[in-house]
């Protein structure tokens, strides 16, 4: 999300030829110093309901989780100090938060490359235009629509050990024989399967951004490689992919950020269970059960500044300029 | 090689192989909804037996029924909670969009028609908030519902939920506004209209499919919030349905035909949306996402 003013909405771009005529010496009264200041004026009242909210409900509560994780906040402790870095060595020290960070890594590393593949995927299939697009978008999109709450709900149904399709499924394709406890039983498998979960909510997402980056690509250039004898692979690798780049970038951001945030698949599918906890978990759970606001302000600080890092990487890394 | 082949040939896959990847997506996207349907039309008793019914056979009602009913019977006092937290989600909802489109309307139109001292920062200030997390807010902001006495009332949760979706309200709104032809507007301020004037008479009625998209994903955003509801809303006076729905299923007592249906219900007034509104949803979310 670069280069904000003078963007032109991508339904509505229209030729530019239109402003061709604008190349006044002197400006039209309606433009002039009066009307400016005046201009000014209502741009700041027009403003103000804006600055309200964002300074007192976001940047204000922002400030202040950043400077209370370096005091003592406890509700059982009215000794409210400066204490330094021991709200975040409390919360290195206590091992079912060193698994949520495992269990945060882990979920943010395959929810991105998941979703990130789906979408390339999924947005690749609905690239040609045809009569079912419109109806294929809006039920791609539904699972992005839902609350994760209810989502996590009915999946967890599919889990289930007794009556859920997932055993039926593996069953009747032989790769298993007996019912299995998928949830509860191995680790890894419950932290992917939770997992999994969020990326049927986040990837419709993906797809949108990735889509509306491949409508830009002119096919022009997939006739030239052709005409010079391409093959669709390299066409994919060669000419999509690049040009996917600030596409694949918007959408692995978004990603990252709902990953590294994740709390209500987890919270539904296995409340708080250390084993698949994730750090967002774990600050409900020692602010709201302990009462321990002031580590709940270091693992607020910690995952606000590893979302705000890992997005900056993923743009440095990902993210190319395209000129078309 | 014509055009017409070249175009094909940018799809991915060709005839039946596309279409048997195209079926793998929509059962991948349904699948899970249309299995929580049909087991909430199902009693019980069909529901938790062996073999599995891949429809709900034999057809059972009672589920919706009982959880629509205004007599209080059999589930002891769980319809009417669902009831009244669905009541919750909608005023909520409904009060976080209007919030939201009104200060985001007023802001967009700023951003993109006037002139003033430090607008690009604000402008990037505003949609750099995007990128927050939940966590970055939520402690203080429960502190600070609190020493409002905002906790547990559909005002806490409103300002709340608009504080965090004006910032994409706005983006989507500013993209629209600025993809809008100025002769219009500045044929009505020549005839001695207000800029305010020309945002109400000009502006607004060409931009009902931007409205619209901001203010549908508002309420998808709105309708779906659960972290920030679950610590400023204790009681059914003000519990959105995410949050009545997460306490009913935590101890696993309820049965899940039940359980399913009360789901259903909680997805019914979202999806409708979201089928109804693709269009506009769509050219929201990906206004202004390319380059």
């Amino acid at each position: 999300m670069t280069g904000l003013p003078g963007q032109r909405h991508a339904a509505t771009a229209q030729p530019p030829d239109h402003q061709a005529p604008r190349t006044v010496s002197s400006p039209p009264w309606w433009r002039g110093r009066t009307v400016r200041i005046q201009r000014q004026r209502l741009a700041y009242a027009l403003l103000a309901p804006l600055a309200l909210f964002i300074g007192v409900l976001t940047l204000y509560p922002t400030a202040v989780t950043t400077i209370e994780a370096f005091f003592r906040v406890d509700a059982l402790d009215p000794n409210h100090g400066f204490i330094g870095l021991r709200n975040f060595h409390n919360a290195f020290s206590t091992p079912a938060i060193d698994e949520s960070f495992v269990n945060t890594i882990f979920y943010t590393v395959v929810g991105t490359a998941l979703s990130t593949v789906l979408g390339v995927w999924f947005a690749l299939l609905l690239r040609e235009r045809s009569r079912w697009r419109g109806l294929l978008l809006a039920i791609v999109i539904l699972p992005w629509a839902l609350p994760p709450v209810v989502e996590a709900l009915l999946w967890s149904r599919i889990y289930d050990p007794s009556f859920g399709p997932l055993n039926w499924l593996l069953k009747g394709l032989h790769v298993i024989s007996t019912n299995q406890v998928w949830i509860g039983s191995n680790r890894w498998l419950a932290l992917a399967l939770t997992e999994v979960v969020q990326v049927w909510q986040m990837t419709p997402l993906s797809v949108l951004l990735i889509l509306a980056a491949l409508q830009l690509i002119p096919r022009e250039l997939y006739e030239a490689a052709s005409v010079d004898g391409a093959s669709r692979w390299y066409g994919f690798r060669y000419i999509t992919l690049p040009l996917l780049r600030p596409g694949i970038t918007v959408a692995m951001v978004a990603a990252i950020t709902t990953t590294l945030n994740i709390f209500d698949q987890p919270y539904i599918l296995t409340g708080n269970a250390t084993a698949t906890a994730s750090v967002g978990l774990e600050t409900y759970v020692v602010s709201f059960q302990n009462l321990d606001f002031g580590q709940g302000y270091a693992l607020s600080l910690l995952v606000t500044i590893v979302t705000a890092a890992a997005s900056l990487v993923i743009m440095r890394l990902v993210y190319r300029r395209v000129e078309f | 090689m014509s055009a017409i082949a070249v175009g094909r040939r940018r799809a991915l896959g060709r005839g039946w192989g596309r279409r048997l990847m195209l079926a793998i997506v929509v059962l991948w996207s349904l699948f899970p909804l249309y299995w929580g349907l049909n087991t909430s039309l199902m009693s019980t008793g069909a529901a938790d037996s062996q073999p599995l019914r891949l429809f709900p056979h034999p057809l059972y009602g009672t589920n919706y029924a009982d959880l629509l009913s205004l007599k209080q019977s059999g589930f002891s006092g769980l319809a009417s909670q669902l009831q009244k937290a669905l009541l919750n989600s909608t005023i909520e909802s409904v009060g976080s969009t209007l919030l939201t489109v009104i200060v985001a309307i007023f802001a967009a139109y700023a951003f993109a028609r006037l002139d003033f001292r430090f607008k690009r920062t604000i402008l990037v200030t505003t949609i750099a908030t995007l990128l927050l997390p939940a966590y970055a807010t939520l402690l203080p902001l429960y502190k600070i519902m609190s020493s409002w006495g905002l906790v547990n009332t559909y005002t806490g949760v409103i300002l709340v939920n608009a504080s965090g979706f004006i910032p994409l309200a706005i983006w989507v709104l500013y993209n629209y506004f600025v993809g809008l032809p100025r002769e219009l507007e500045e044929a009505a301020l020549v005839d001695g209209s207000s800029p305010l004037g020309t945002l109400f008479r000009i502006i607004l009625p060409l931009s009902i499919p931007g409205v619209a998209a901001a203010a549908a994903i508002t309420f998808l955003f709105s309708w779906a919030q659960f972290l920030f509801p679950l610590i400023l809303t204790t009681d059914l006076g003000s519990q959105p349905a995410t949050v009545t729905i997460a306490a009913l299923y935590g101890p696993r007592l309820v049965a899940f035909s039940v359980m399913a249906a009360a789901g259903m219900l909680a997805i019914a007034i979202p999806g409708v949306l979201s089928l109804l509104l693709n269009r506009y949803i769509v050219t929201g979310l990906t206004a202004g996402s390319n380059r």
